[in-house]
């Protein structure tokens, strides 16, 4: 069962523009240079309920639009879309009580109020019981680690607590869809850790389905299996992110270590030298030309291993590879 | 899917913004220093209207002008400085939360958006309204003499209401601006300057000559300002009943422009920083 169809979404924003100064400012008064920005140019996809999908693209690729449409806050420009059944721009309030929604680094918790203080007002908003807000706040406490932090005004925060307090304030409703604009943006390893633990665990426990932009491809990876990849408007990659990562993982990294010295002449055919120390040595290879297996059995026959260690390139990596395929042109969408 | 649709209860709507309420008072608490800078304001104003009906009253060698004395002016000017400083700054914030992205958080929960508004902008006011009316009726008394006859107060509290409703409606259609065209400070200003000559806030409409009386009288600003000052220093039932009659109808009017001005502005809605 589908939780999110979109079907040719296309949202295109008006912006004036003006020329620099006050004649510039004056001529955009009586004559707008109206220019039309398509954010959105038909975007199709379908979601299942409970899953974790990743949009991934870089700024002002179209992700947050999108995201804001399929909350209902934004009407677009063309295009169908249903999230649980209802037509977001058409539906917004009842859609509302179902869907939980970040928006990074944008406060919805009180400035000056405890995030307690907030926390109560949106159960009343969204009707819930008490002795069920009372029981699911002592919940999500717990899973983001902020019972402490619940009585301390929010902007006495750091941010990282503060995002934690955030999130865990979309949560409170028992939402049956997450969507996570930049949830991450600006946090630290550990926030961010957090963050990503409990998302994944109200996934698992309540199926809650997660829909996460990010531009951080770490934290697509930590959580998602398929990934939608979006640039300049459209989408250009959408698959599983363990295809992504086989189709295009085939650059991999070794790390060697031995138990001598070696020779400062140290090299191996079909493979790239990009440090070398004294007791080892870090090379690329393309294991499409060079297998795994002979990289692996000449590095041993050079002498003592210590350690030896394979890895793939990191998300990040992949995808500024399609990126850069997509911009010249090559038809890597299925 | 759809999920079974959540029926709207009357209690849980009211229980949703009366909590609104509660919660934007308790934040008004957050800032000590504001409402008492607003006090000291009044307290200003005040003194300063004391100096000028004085001479006026002088110069003129009347102790009544146009139906009103220098005690009667200077009551309906604290109530009337009262209501426009305790006015909730229900533009200016939707026109922040456009620019700065909020809007999102705002719009995206369920619950009518301008009647969120109208709670928030209501629990903001509350607090001011009774600061300000204290203080600003101590410096009067000091300066004039005692208030108008209190068996009238609550013929005026209702009036006030209806006027704070009248602003409301209009300074959230001004927010609804923001929408479409993001800067509204010069409409802003322009609807103040309304307010402050055409709803009586410097001068009583009273001693404005008959013409521009009758501009006034037939724009919503007079209902808005006006209207319960003057009722707070001649508290007549028969004033009373014209008043909130027009302002009813004026609540009526601007509530279902501002009702359908909603309607069409969240389509035309864009959010910066997508």
């Amino acid at each position: 069962m589908s939780a999110i169809v979109v079907n040719d979404l296309q949202k295109t924003f008006e912006t004036k523009r003006k020329t620099a100064g006050l004649r510039g400012s004056f001529r955009a008064l009586f004559r707008p240079d109206v220019q039309q920005v398509e954010a959105v140019r038909g975007i199709s996809f379908e979601m299942e309920q409970g899953e974790l999908l990743g949009f991934i693209g870089p700024n002002g690729a179209g992700k947050s639009t999108t995201i804001k449409i399929l909350t209902g806050i934004l009407h677009p420009s063309g295009g169908q879309a249903e999230v649980l059944g209802y037509v977001p721009w058409q539906q917004r309030r009842p859609l509302a009580y179902h869907i939980g929604t970040v928006f990074g680094q944008r406060p919805q918790l009180w400035y000056h109020l405890p995030a307690i203080d907030t926390f109560h007002l949106f159960g009343k908003i969204y009707e819930q019981d008490d002795q069920a807000l009372k029981s699911r706040i002592a919940m999500l406490a717990e899973a983001f680690e902020i019972e402490h932090l619940l009585e301390t005004p929010v902007r006495k925060l750091s941010l990282g607590q503060r995002m934690r307090c955030e999130v865990a304030a979309s949560m409170l409703h028992q939402p049956k869809l997450l969507l996570l604009d930049e949830p991450s943006i600006g946090l630290d390893v550990v926030a961010k850790q957090r963050i990503r633990d409990t998302i994944k665990r109200m996934n698992e426990q309540e199926n809650t389905g997660v829909i996460l932009t990010s531009h951080d491809a770490s934290d697509i990876e930590a959580l998602c299996k398929r990934v939608i990849i979006i640039n300049h408007g459209q989408i250009i990659y959408s698959d599983k992110v363990s295809n992504l990562k086989r189709r295009y993982l085939t650059s991999k990294q070794v790390d060697v270590r031995y138990d001598k010295e070696i020779d400062p002449a140290f090299s191996l055919d079909g493979t790239e030298i990009i440090k070398l120390g004294r007791y080892g040595a870090k090379l690329y290879f393309d294991s499409r030309t060079t297998p795994v297996q002979s990289v692996i059995s000449r590095l041993a026959e050079k002498g003592s291993l210590v350690d030896i260690t394979i890895s793939d390139p990191s998300l990040e990596e992949v995808i500024r590879t399609i990126y850069e395929e997509a911009e010249s042109g090559a038809d890597i969408s299925h | 899917m759809q999920i079974s649709p959540t029926r709207r209860s009357f209690p849980n709507e009211f229980r949703k913004y009366w909590a609104i309420l509660q919660t934007q008072v308790a934040n008004s608490f957050a800032y000590p220093a504001d409402l008492l800078y607003r006090s000291i304001s009044i307290v200003l104003f005040m003194w300063i209207f004391a100096q000028l009906w004085r001479v006026t009253y002088g110069a003129s060698g009347e102790s009544v002008i146009a139906g009103l004395t220098l005690r009667d002016t200077m009551w309906y000017l604290m109530l009337a400085e009262t209501m426009i400083l305790s006015r909730p700054r229900v533009s200016t914030t939707i026109a922040e939360n456009v620019k700065d992205g909020t809007i999102a958080y705002l719009l995206n929960k369920p619950y009518n958006f301008i009647l969120y508004q109208f709670s928030f902008g209501l629990g903001d006011s509350l607090l001011r309204m009774i600061t300000n009316s204290l203080v600003g009726g101590v410096v009067v008394w000091f300066l004039v003499g005692p208030p108008p006859d209190p068996r009238g107060w609550h013929l005026v509290l209702i009036a006030v209401l209806l006027a704070w409703i009248i602003d409301f409606c209009l300074n959230a259609m001004l927010g609804l601006l923001a929408f479409i065209t993001e800067e509204i400070a010069a409409f802003e200003w322009i609807y103040n300057k309304f307010v402050l000559i055409l709803g009586g806030v410097l001068i009583p409409l009273d001693f404005f000559p008959d013409w521009l009386q009758s501009i006034a009288f037939s724009l919503p600003f007079a209902y808005s300002v006006y209207g319960p000052a003057r009722l707070f220093v001649d508290p007549t039932l028969s004033r009373f009943l014209d008043l909130i009659l027009i302002q009813g109808l004026w609540v009526i009017a601007l509530g279902v422009v501002l009702a359908l001005l909603y309607r069409k502005g969240t389509a035309w809605l864009s959010i910066n920083g997508g």
